[in-house]
């Protein structure tokens, strides 16, 4: 099997391959490249198909014990300085490239059905191949420099996919934030790998964790110190996980077409935050300091999300704040040191909020043949209701994953989120507290969102409810009510399920977001014998089952409060949820706005920086300018010379300028 | 190894030669003598590669392909050339800019003949100037190379290309004389008279002496460099110039300030680089983010490039200043790659200025579906001046910051400070380049779009920004490729910068800027008390 690991370079390469064939097709013959839509689709998938086979291999023979493996190359050399890249297989890079590669193959597939009629599907292709390729060469990577590297190549992937469809103000602007968000976090990111090795000489991760634990300990470095590089690294995982602060990206990012919601801000890209705290987990275990701060930013995260989840109206953007909501939960674990439960969520999150994204793409899909293609009317809740009956499929897939984030036994939620509820709880009551009443507020709005999906009345022609959101829109976008989507012909009154391109990777999906928590029950932890903190030795320990009862029943038992209210609010209108709003106006308001924390960025961050930078204009264009110019030289100029030059024979100045100097020069030679 | 054959006089003389018989050439409509100026250029071009790969080792750390010969005699004028690894690789981006901006210039319609005997005369003055061993043929050169880059900004350029070419020749003109005068103080100093570099370089000059030296060649090549608070001549030129000529500018002829950098203030003068290094470094970071904010707050399209410029330039003198073989190695790299992406970038603004005839970024918008493989090049570009790892610009600043980061002669606060500051850069830079994306390409239709038919870029077009993109792309996937060929010299360069640094006597070396500057006011002082 040694072949397999001598070969294993092939899985970021075969997509890279294709992504560059088709990119340079798309640039050089744009017209023939977009004709041959099938063709092109078939091959970039059969390469990613190729790319899973590989990595299922891989991971079937890690599973079976054999040792990690590494094989590098010298990238970079400058004196002594070498810089090497290559890869490295463990369990952890196994686990990672099976998720990675089946999510993407089976939305590469689901492209096919959501993208048929955009002009643009050939370059949608190579997007999400190249995606592909950046995603999986970031977790075979053995060193940070090597992560740095895929780490932005991704935030790059994102930005030209949530920039997709260009010609919307609000896809560019969405791409630009998400671009620049993750800047500010790969500036901490760049900083703490900087600071690292300038402290350890390492950019390797077990070596830094063995030096740097070794200067704590012995006192050459203060803690304080070693705490602060942690919590510059972290930053990087924070605007990649939308992490509180820097989790404004995420929401927006929706702009993007649904299928990379699903690969990239829903499964992949988003965990890569949690997966480089899992690497970097030698060097943060020595610094206790900052896993307290890395368990509060989870924790503080998976609240906002949560809050915010409970207003939104926008099918998308719930399901994005949501996301956000999980990535806080397993970053909270990874804070807790428990590190296997917060991978285990990792993977049981991108199965099930995979499946919940497309399941929303299919309902996107299927509301646009009622309300026309306008994201605004198409992906609102206010307008759909009763959906379950025209999209069975979908309506049932959606509802296994409801029930799986939900935290319903038997489904995988429950078991990934309970067991670091568990493990929460063990270290800091406070911050299970946090997360148990997130349970709670989780499972109110993903039934929301289900209900007012799936059951009542279709509310797609509801001129009422039109009007309200047009009048929105022209609030937001400051234009005339009535968008210029009116004149959009509509095929028709109700909407029908999808292609089956759609709804079979839906169905697939389904089988892991029942079944795959099994695998990590407390009775028999395959997952955590599997994946566990490096240096840590697993033990099957006896399963204290009162309190494991007591623990799960509650987090169930909140769920199930949630659930109820979402039942009578939405279901049977005993509670009317707008009267709710009303009694409590700030709060509902504080929700409704995202906490505000658009309006707080755009005012300390987005206008500073822009007069900043018109300040320095104006310095540079009056006060540098102005003295180097030597003000005396250039009024000369402009008046007498320029009037000079104005009459076309500026060459013959420069015949002057030039004899002058050449002039000096034999003169000073000479002399 | 001495080869018989003057490869570098040939390479240099061709340009000029090729150009002197286009007076001559029959041609009706301009398009004779732009295949001719290409085919010199690309003859010219090819045989640098040729010369090289018969005689170039890249192992050597020092001067080869040397050639001397007594030009006037009277004056001490020598005609002696000769390139190392700081020099090689700039000789071969200058070969491959210059042909390409021949190429990307051929819808020339005003004056060809001038212009095609223009940038093939630019083409022998800027090797000139890379390969020049003598301090006074250097000088020559240095000036003689401003003339045609005058004459190109002030006929072929924009609106104000007047005041640009003046304001640009002012600044270079009078800033060179510095070189001047520090060369000829140098060359009488002692008792030997000699304009070559290396001999200089082998000088004992008094510390005061060699600060005031320093201080000329800083300014003369700070200008050229763009270094704050020099850099205002910049956006004017290179905002002004028409495509090819900004190709140059930015890709060449920014070039020669650093290059001049590293081969007369570190090389020449290294007693005095360890006392106003600080200095540099602080001005690099002023630069990187300086010019990133300015060019945030640019409207225009190749302004905004300009300050880009500025602000990757500032990488250079980090590099310069980190004392580390890192760190140099970062700054040649740096200065490599920022010519193929300026040039790219630059020649990528011509293509669709061709089409807009604006370049307010007001005025655009919506370009990406009338032009969607302009648009992707321009992404492209775009991603590699904003350092995407993957490209070669990536390479050069992760280099500096290490480089830098790991020098031991700075304290670490110094360090720090600036290490975050420099990383600020790297959160604006993304900030002005996709603001420019975004508001050329995406969301509606502008003023100088809407209702107008444009052709996207034709295989010419094409062709030339993928001969820029490709080797930025294969540098960054693989930074050896590149660094493996001149690592030697750069290595011996650093080492050569760090055997001046004073030491204390416990035997290491001190630290700055802790040194501070005392026994430099005071050798300087001296100086002045004994004049």
């Amino acid at each position: 099997m040694e072949l397999l690991y001598q070969y294993a370079w092939a899985i970021p390469v075969l997509p890279l391959f294709g992504a560059t064939i088709v990119g340079v097709g798309l640039i050089a013959f744009n017209k023939e490249t977009n004709q041959l839509r099938g063709g092109i689709s078939a091959f970039l998938v059969s390469l990613i198909g190729m790319a899973m086979v590989l990595s299922l291999a891989i991971f079937w023979d890690q599973f079976q014990g054999h040792d990690a493996y590494t094989k590098m190359i010298e990238w970079a050399a400058a004196g002594d300085f070498r810089l090497k890249m290559g890869y490295t297989i463990d369990h952890l890079t196994a686990m990672m490239l099976v998720v990675v590669t089946t999510v993407a193959f089976l939305v590469m597939i689901y492209t096919d059905g959501y993208m048929a009629h955009d002009k643009s599907y050939v370059r949608f292709y190579a997007y999400l191949s190249l995606f592909s390729s950046s995603m999986l060469g970031l977790v075979i990577s053995p060193n940070l420099i090597q992560v740095y590297v895929f780490w932005e190549l991704v935030g790059m992937c994102s930005y030209l996919l949530i920039g997709f469809w260009f010609d919307r103000k609000a896809a560019s602007e969405a791409c630009q934030k998400a671009f620049v968000t993750n800047r500010v976090g790969d500036f901490g990111l760049l900083l703490g790998i900087l600071g690292l090795y300038w402290a350890t000489q390492s950019f390797d991760f077990g070596v830094i964790g063995d030096r740097l634990g070794e200067l704590v300990s012995s006192g050459s470095m203060s803690g304080s110190v070693a705490a602060l590089l942690a919590i510059l690294v972290f930053l990087g995982p924070v605007a990649k996980s939308a992490q509180f602060p820097l989790h404004v990206w995420l929401p927006d990012a929706m702009e993007g077409p649904t299928p990379i919601s699903a690969l990239i801000h829903a499964a992949t890209m988003v965990a890569a935050g949690v997966f480089l705290i899992a690497r970097m987990f030698p060097v943060f275990e020595h610094v206790p300091a900052a896993m307290t701060v890395i368990a509060w930013t989870g924790a503080i995260t998976a609240f906002i999300g949560a809050t915010t989840a409970i207003t939104q109206n926008d099918i998308k953007k719930g399901l994005a704040y949501s996301t956000m909501s999980q990535l806080g939960y397993m970053v909270m674990a990874m804070g807790c040191g428990a590190y296997s439960a917060g991978l285990f969520h990792l993977v049981t999150h991108a199965y099930f909020k995979a499946m919940l994204f497309l399941g929303s793409g299919s309902v996107i899909h299927g509301m646009e043949v009622v309300v026309g293609h306008n994201a605004a009317y198409a992906q609102d809740m206010r307008l759909m209701g009763g959906l379950r009956k025209h999209m069975p499929i979908t309506a049932t897939t959606f509802l296994i994953g409801t029930l799986a984030i939900c935290g319903i036994p038997p489904f995988a939620g429950f078991w990934s989120k309970d067991e670091i509820l568990h493990q929460a709880y063990e270290a800091n009551p406070g911050l299970w507290m946090v997360g148990f009443v997130t349970a709670g507020i989780t499972a109110f709005y993903m039934f929301r969102m289900y209900f007012s999906t799936f059951e009542g009345e279709f509310r797609g022609e509801n001129k009422a409810m039109l009007a309200v959101i047009d009048g929105e829109q022209a609030l937001l976008l400051g234009k005339k009510a009535k968008g210029d989507h009116a004149e959009d012909h509509h095929h028709d009154h109700e909407p029908h399920e999808s292609p089956w391109a759609m709804t079979l990777p839906l169905m697939v999906l389904a089988v892991p977001s029942i079944g795959i928590g099994l695998l990590g029950t407390p009775f028999n932890n395959y997952f955590e014998s599997f994946i566990h903190a490096p240096g840590e030795v697993f033990t099957q320990g006896a399963v204290d089952l009162p309190e494991f009862l007591i623990m799960g029943g509650s987090s169930v038992g909140i769920g199930l409060i949630g659930i109820t209210l979402a039942v009578m609010m939405y279901v049977q209108g005993k509670i009317d949820p707008a009267k709710w709003a009303k009694s409590n106006p700030s709060l509902y308001a504080l929700s409704k706005n995202k906490w505000y924390f658009d309006e707080i960025y755009d005012l300390v961050f987005v206008k500073t920086t822009r007069r900043l930078a018109r300040q320095v204009l104006e310095v540079d264009y009056k006060v540098v300018d102005g003295l180097v110019n030597l003000t005396g030289f250039v009024t000369l100029l402009s008046g007498e010379g320029l009037k000079y030059l104005e009459n076309g024979r500026a060459q013959f100045y420069a015949l002057i300028v030039f004899g002058a100097v050449l002039g000096l020069v034999i003169f000073s030679g000479v002399s | 190894m001495l080869s018989s054959f003057p490869w570098l006089s040939a390479v240099i003389v061709l340009p000029l030669v090729a150009a002197a018989f286009i007076p001559v050439i029959p041609d009706k409509e301009g398009k004779t003598v732009r295949w001719y100026a290409l085919g010199a250029s690309f003859v010219n071009f090819a045989l640098i590669i040729y010369a090289l790969w018969q005689n170039y080792d890249f192992q050597q750390p020092g001067y080869q392909l040397s050639e001397s010969l007594d030009w006037i005699p009277a004056l001490g004028l020598t005609w002696s050339l000769a390139i190392d690894g700081l020099s090689m690789p700039l000789v071969v981006l200058t070969g491959l800019v210059t042909t390409l901006a021949i190429l990307a210039g051929w819808q020339v319609k005003q004056k060809p003949r001038l212009f095609y005997g223009l940038m093939l005369v630019m083409f022998g003055a800027q090797l000139g100037v890379f390969c020049a061993q003598d301090l006074l043929q250097f000088f020559l050169i240095w000036e003689l190379e401003l003339v045609p880059v005058y004459i190109l900004i002030a006929i072929w350029g924009g609106p104000k290309r007047r005041y640009a070419a003046t304001k640009f020749i002012l600044y270079t003109a009078i800033s060179s004389i510095f070189i001047l005068i520090a060369g000829l103080a140098m060359a009488f100093y002692g008792d030997t008279v000699t304009f070559n570099l290396t001999q200089l370089g082998l000088k004992d000059y008094p510390l005061g002496f060699a600060m005031l030296c320093y201080l000329g060649f800083l300014i003369a090549y700070g200008v050229k460099l763009s270094m704050f608070p020099f850099h205002t001549w910049l956006p004017d030129a290179h905002g002004e110039a028409s495509a090819p000529v900004s190709m140059l500018l930015a890709g060449v002829l920014l070039k020669m300030g650093g290059y001049a950098m590293i081969r007369m203030n570190v090389q020449m003068l290294p007693d005095a680089h360890v006392y106003f290094a600080p200095m540099l470094a602080v001005l690099g970071v002023v630069n990187v983010v300086y010019g990133a904010l300015v060019s945030f707050a640019q409207r225009n399209l190749k302004r905004r490039m300009a300050y880009s410029s500025i602000s990757h330039m500032g990488f250079v003198l980090l590099g310069i200043a980190a004392y580390t073989e890192l760190g140099m190695n970062g700054a040649l790299l740096q200065m490599i790659s920022h010519g193929l992406i300026a040039a790219a970038l630059f020649f990528l603004a011509g293509v669709t200025y061709d089409r807009t005839h604006t370049l307010n970024l007001d005025e655009m918008g919506g370009l990406a579906k009338k032009m969607p493989a302009a648009f992707a090049l321009f992404t492209i570009a775009s991603m590699a001046s904003l350092a995407l790892p993957g490209m070669s610009g990536f390479v050069g600043e992760l280099e500096v910051f290490v480089g830098f980061t790991t020098s031991d002669i700075y304290t670490t606060s110094f360090k720090v400070v600036l290490v975050v500051l420099a990383a600020v850069g790297l959160i604006v830079t993304p900030v002005y380049l996709l603001s420019m994306l975004r508001e050329m390409f995406y969301g509606k239709e502008g003023k100088a779009v809407a209702g107008q038919v444009f052709l996207d870029a034709k295989p010419r077009e094409l062709f030339i920004a993928a001969s820029f993109l490709v080797p930025i792309i294969l540098v960054g996937f693989y930074p050896r490729l590149l660094t493996q060929a001149y690592d030697a010299t750069t290595v011996q360069i650093a080492t050569d910068a760090r055997n001046a640094i004073p030491t204390l006597a416990s035997g290491d070396l001190v630290t700055l800027p802790q040194v501070s500057m005392a026994p430099a006011i005071e050798a300087l002082a001296n100086v002045s008390l004994t004049r």
